[in-house]
């Protein structure tokens, strides 16, 4: 993960259409657009796991329907814990025979629809419920050497409570850190930087201008700041870190894209 | 084996809207999905049909955008559809919807099982599953967590209640409706979605089930919504309780016991 | 449907409750519904009945006389092995027939749920569901039930003037129970079961009873929820046994102590966990984010224990307990009579 950083690749997050979509094959003909036009770019794209509880179809799925191509080092697929055990490991499976090496491992948003992994599922005995460090574990036995696994980190949450569970994903197995987004310097970032200076680290940036979703997306109240202007910030975070990778959330394709060609500088 | 899962559109969310002028729930721009208990009733049909063989049909009363909904049950495994679709059938309440459904279950003929979630997320009454048994005279088990056996003229079923289970055998045909705990829904896949695009989805109309037209829609419901408001506002003021942990519990206890908690 | 007359309709006369049995014992609920009844045949200056399904219960029947029922009828049946729909059905509509009354309450249990809905289309009533508010007309009759639909975002008053009896389920703990009047006296009627056919081909094999928390969040009518502030694992034991105390409770939990591995996902209330409405949430160490008040602002009670008074959810409970839960919990614990 540390060339990424050093080549200045971008994580582009590239959201898969929903399972309720009412226009399912124009859909999934945007998503092919999009997913094209980064691995053209020399980007990573990131492709979620029914994000936000949200039903949509797997990253994997997609990509073998519409027999999209894999450059290894340009793909991550989101993996979180609501899932049968069968589906994990038909994704896992499917990952490793498309050369798809990046994972991150996410405990993941529920729904009503969605199925949960049980901890017999991951051979966890020690939880009530699985959680990311139980399925790094999984992965990391079950599929040695196959995958390079990075892990969430929210800023927003209690730190003391989240730097002690980055502990535990990083002993389970986690090799890389995407934070939630953000949109000024993070006082506990800065932190987990001082703790895990030999582990690349990528910050957030959120690339759309409503604010009130990213309060949504991260759990607690962001403060509005009706100046919010989204490329600013991106340059102002590469400033702010200029040690850390870059992941682009809710990046406009039309508007935005032609513009971050220069921001990494 | 010739299973029937009766499935109901509803709005996405049960964050209902009142038009304060007509005072009428606003259903434009509600999504809708399929009725999350629903989807346990459409797992357990394909899971039986996987096992003993035969054929699952999805039933569905409502508007035509509910097709939706039966397109979803195709995805995950279901054989065919049936959509009962009509201005006639607006306005029913529990006693006409089961009605219809028990028609249209006739009209399907030699059916061994139906197949009901335990209620509807927007109505939620959990009375339409008993009714179409009434209607059909046919035998029902509610609130089924599990079926533990079946064969071609009988099934056996354990059924939730407040204070535990029970297990009931009982002949077939019958109806049951179903809980969450009894299985795991699947997710539909890509490729199911793309083929159940492709499916023809008939829509019936009364005369197609030989319905009686009084007893369907609002004249054949002899219940009346005269009036929908949203609820009562909530409390205005919190009662604090502070003190020493043990008063702290005493005072708790005391207004649990107030009002019949403990 | 052909609506009844105006001579039709004076025929249906009393207000009954068909009463919860379990293992020959008379469920608070059955005493709830009395009382709801006793205020509906007042205004209607007719009795109250309830009906008895149940085996060897006949001593135990003064209790509703002194709950405020006038009439008891006793559908005495030996050799029942548990709950069989279709007999009760054919019960019901039997003294439905006989005795024309006007309104039938029944108890929104799994039971109730089960028989009265089949009871409803078997004798082409209307019913409404889970009411928690019943009043009616004095002059005519006329049941008006005022009950939560979608999720409780929507209240609704429902009425079924064309037909009689007018049916209603309540969910227990909805109605306040009276106070008992040990002095009242009743009648007792009994009836036969009269044996149908339906019992060769359905059969209860087995029957288990588990007082381990039977309830799932969505049935339950209390919760107790635990968050962050359980601080692990043992937290939640505690809890559990704090649920148990309180007879019908089922625990939820916030995604953080969810997220934590301190609990199952299928506790989890909230945005993206469930949505729940019920009578009493008594939340523990929850701060209270908008993705969990989503989940459960919908509750009638609001209790919240957290030792910080300013979290959002210690501003929206009906009551706020400041201090710190692991002394609090232990200390009520002790104090409820373990059942
Ligand atoms: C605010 C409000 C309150 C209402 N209250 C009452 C009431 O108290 N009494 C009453 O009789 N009616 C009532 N109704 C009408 C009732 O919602 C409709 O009759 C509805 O068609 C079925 O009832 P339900 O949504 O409660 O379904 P439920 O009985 O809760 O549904 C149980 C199962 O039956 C099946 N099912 C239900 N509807 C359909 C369908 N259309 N097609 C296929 N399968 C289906 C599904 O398997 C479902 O899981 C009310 C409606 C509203 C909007
Ligand atoms: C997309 C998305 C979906 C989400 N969905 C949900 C959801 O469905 N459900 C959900 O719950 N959350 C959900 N969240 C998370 C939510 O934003 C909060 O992070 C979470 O609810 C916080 O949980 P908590 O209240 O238990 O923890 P905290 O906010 O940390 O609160 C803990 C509380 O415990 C108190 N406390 C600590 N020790 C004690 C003690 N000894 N005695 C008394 N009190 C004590 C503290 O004062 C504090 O108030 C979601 C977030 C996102 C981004």
């Amino acid at each position: 993960m540390i060339h990424h950083i050093r080549n200045k690749i971008y994580h582009v997050e590239v959201l898969p259409p929903k399972q309720d979509s009412e226009k399912l094959e124009k859909d999934l003909e945007i998503f092919s657009n999009k997913y094209l036009r980064v691995m053209d770019s020399g980007y990573c794209a990131c492709v979620t796991d029914n994000a936000m509880g949200l039903l949509s179809f797997q990253g994997t799925e997609i990509i073998e329907e519409l027999d999209l191509p894999v450059i290894p080092e340009q793909v991550m697929i989101h993996l979180n814990t609501f899932h049968t055990k069968d589906d994990l490991d038909n994704i896992l499976n499917l990952c490793k025979t498309k050369g798809i090496m990046y994972l991150l491992i996410i405990t993941g948003d529920g729904s009503e629809r969605l199925p949960k992994l049980h901890p017999s599922d991951v051979g966890a005995t020690d939880v009530e419920s699985v959680t990311s460090v139980e399925l790094l574990k999984y992965i990391n036995r079950e599929y040695p050497d196959t995958f390079v696994l990075g892990v969430a980190f929210n800023p927003y949450e209690p730190e003391e409570h989240e730097l002690e569970k980055m502990e535990r994903k990083i002993k389970a197995g986690a090799t890389f850190i995407i934070t939630q987004p953000l949109i000024e310097r993070n006082e506990i970032v800065d932190r987990l930087l001082e703790k895990y200076p030999g582990i690349p680290v990528i910050v957030e940036a959120w690339m759309s201008r409503k604010l009130h979703l990213l309060s949504e997306a991260v759990g607690y109240e962001i403060p509005e700041n009706t100046e919010f202007d989204p490329i600013s910030t991106l340059k102002m975070l590469h400033k702010l870190y200029p040690g850390c990778g870059v992941y682009l959330s809710l990046l406009g394709f039309k508007t935005q894209y032609d513009l971050i060609k220069d921001t990494w500088v | 084996m010739k299973i029937v899962v009766c499935i109901k559109q509803v709005p996405a969310t049960n964050d209902a809207k009142i038009d304060p002028e007509t005072k009428r729930i606003i259903r434009e721009g509600m999504k809708a999905i399929l009725n999350p208990f629903d989807t346990y009733a459409v797992e357990e049909g394909v899971q039986l049909r996987d096992k003993f063989g035969g054929e699952v049909i999805a039933l569905s009363m409502g508007p035509p955008k509910a097709e939706a909904s039966l397109r979803e049950a195709i995805s995950v495994g279901v054989d065919r559809a049936i959509l009962l679709s009509d201005r006639a059938f607006g306005g029913s309440d529990t006693w006409a919807t089961s009605y219809v459904l028990a028609k249209a279950i006739e009209k399907i003929g030699d059916v061994d099982l139906v197949i009901c979630g335990k209620q509807a997320i927007d109505g939620d009454t959990a009375q339409v599953g008993p009714g179409i048994a009434a209607h059909l005279d046919w035998l029902q088990a509610t609130y089924v967590m599990a079926v533990e056996e079946i064969s071609s003229s009988s099934i056996r079923v354990k059924r939730m209640h407040e204070d535990g289970y029970d297990i009931c055998e009982m002949s077939l045909p019958a109806v049951i409706t179903v809980v969450k705990d009894i299985n795991i829904p699947r997710v539909p896949s890509l490729k199911g979605r793309l083929a159940s695009n492709k499916c023809e989805i008939p829509v019936w109309k009364p005369d197609d089930i030989n319905a009686d037209t009084s007893k369907i829609g609002l004249n054949g419901s002899p219940t009346r919504v005269v009036k929908i408001q949203p609820p009562p506002p909530r409390h205005t003021s919190t009662k604090k309780i502070e003190g020493s942990s043990i008063e702290c519990a005493q005072t708790l206890l005391r207004e649990l016991k107030l009002r019949s908690i403990v | 449907m052909i609506a009844f007359t105006d001579a039709e309709r004076k025929k249906y006369r009393n207000i009954w409750v068909v009463a919860e049995i379990l293992f020959g014992e008379i469920q608070p609920v059955t005493y709830e519904l009395t009382g709801a009844a006793r205020t509906l045949a007042d205004l209607r200056k007719s009795e109250v009945w309830v009906v008895v399904m149940g085996s060897d219960i006949e001593g135990k029947l003064e209790s509703l006389f002194a709950y405020g029922a006038d009439v008891a009828i006793l559908v005495d049946n030996p050799g029942s092995s548990g709950f069989v729909d279709e007999t009760e059905t054919k019960i019901m509509k039997r003294l439905i027939i006989k005795y024309k009354p006007e309104v039938v309450i029944c108890g929104a249990t799994t039971r109730g749920r089960a028989l009265i809905p089949r009871v409803s289309v078997m004798t082409h009533c209307g019913l409404t569901a889970d009411c928690t508010g019943l009043s009616i007309d004095p002059e005519n009759g006329d049941l008006l039930q005022t009950r939560p639909a979608f999720g409780g975002n929507v209240m609704a008053t429902i009425r079924c003037s064309n037909h009689r009896p007018q049916m209603a389920t309540v969910r227990p703990r909805v109605m306040k129970s009276p106070e008992p009047d040990p002095g009242r006296a009743g009648r007792i009627i009994k009836e036969d079961m009269l044996t149908s056919d339906s019992e060769k081909i359905k059969q209860i094999i087995d029957v288990f009873h588990s007082t381990e928390t039977a309830y799932n969040l969505a049935d339950a009518q209390i919760i107790i929820s635990g968050g962050r502030g359980m601080k692990g694992p043992e937290g939640f034991k505690l809890l559990k046994q704090f649920a148990q105390r309180v007879g019908g409770a089922a625990v939820g939990a916030s995604r953080a102590a969810v997220d934590s591995g301190w609990i199952p996902y299928a506790h989890q209330v909230g945005q993206t966990g469930q949505t729940v409405q019920t009578k009493v949430y008594i939340a523990c160490g929850i701060s209270g984010q908008i993705q969990h008040l989503v989940g459960m602002q919908s509750c009638d009670l609001i209790i919240a224990i957290d030792k910080n008074p300013d979290t959002p959810m210690m501003q929206i409970a009906d009551i706020a307990v400041v201090g710190d839960l692991f002394e609090i919990i232990p200390e009520i614990i002790r104090e409820i009579p373990n059942l």
